[in-house]
């Protein structure tokens, strides 16, 4: 999954251990996040975005963006 | 800013304080080991390696502190295995009459340091427990087979001692779990 975290992380000028220490996880926790190779758990993605005062749709996005629903076919 | 790189990583201090938690219990028990078997005759300045010994036994405790206090539990494991592997029941020896209470002796430590770790785990963050579970999985997985194997070759085989199978199930998880950390570090 496609997150913002560095980018978000950088505004602030906090370090991945600042960031955390924040969310009471380990620095190698916010790496693996940041380098997508780890999706956060649902409580965790939300206090990311809790912390930094955005939406969760702002910091996490899907790897492949869902085909839009077709509601005007008739069945 | 400190930049992200700056700090050590966490393996390479885990793999210090492992080496010198083992180099130290070696060393204060081989001293202990040389003093106490020669207390009729001792060495030139017995007591002070006496002392030597124990400080250096201290030093491997503080070294194994040291690591749970810092959250590097994966090396917690080999150094459990490597403890596992010192302690043999068959070295008893001439307390043979007392080996049901140097059974419970160890079963208490065993079950102590068991749960020592569970609590470690539990406070732990969600990507560190993922990669105990799956670690654990593996060396499960490995203890499985290993069983399995073992059980159609016994004849062949040299008799399994309990300790051992607790030493690969040990590794095995540590392994599974350092496998396992690639893939997200």
């Amino acid at each position: 999954m496609k997150n913002r975290l560095r980018v978000l992380r950088a505004e602030r000028e906090w370090s991945q251990a600042d960031l955390a220490d924040r969310l009471s996880v380990s620095r190698q926790t916010v790496n693996s996040i940041e380098n997508e190779r780890y999706d956060p758990s649902l409580p965790l993605a939300f206090a990311i975005a809790k912390l930094f005062q955005v939406r969760i749709e702002d910091v996490f996005a899907p790897d492949v963006e869902p085909p839009p629903l077709d509601l005007t076919s008739s069945t | 800013m400190e930049p992200d790189g700056a700090r050590k990583p966490r393996s390479d201090s885990g793999a210090l304080w492992f080496v010198v938690s083992v180099a130290c219990s070696l060393g204060g028990v081989w001293l202990a080991n040389l003093t106490f078997r020669r207390y009729q005759n001792p060495p030139p300045g017995g007591w002070y390696l006496v002392l030597l010994g124990v400080a250096l036994i201290f030093v491997a405790g503080y070294a194994a502190w040291r690591l749970a206090r810092a959250g590097i539990y994966s090396w917690l494991l080999p150094l459990a295995a490597f403890c596992l592997l010192r302690v043999e029941p068959g070295r008893a020896g001439d307390v043979r009459t007392w080996r049901l209470e140097w059974g419970v002796m160890g079963l208490a430590w065993t079950l102590a340091a068991v749960l020592v770790f569970a609590r470690l785990l539990r406070r732990s963050d969600e990507l560190e427990k993922r990669l105990h579970l799956e670690g654990a999985f593996f060396g499960l997985c490995v203890g499985l087979v290993g069983s399995v194997v073992y059980a159609l070759f016994e004849n062949r085989l040299p008799e399994l001692r309990g300790q051992w199978v607790a030493v690969v199930l040990l590794l095995s998880w540590w392994v599974g779990y350092l496998a396992t950390a690639r893939r997200y570090w």
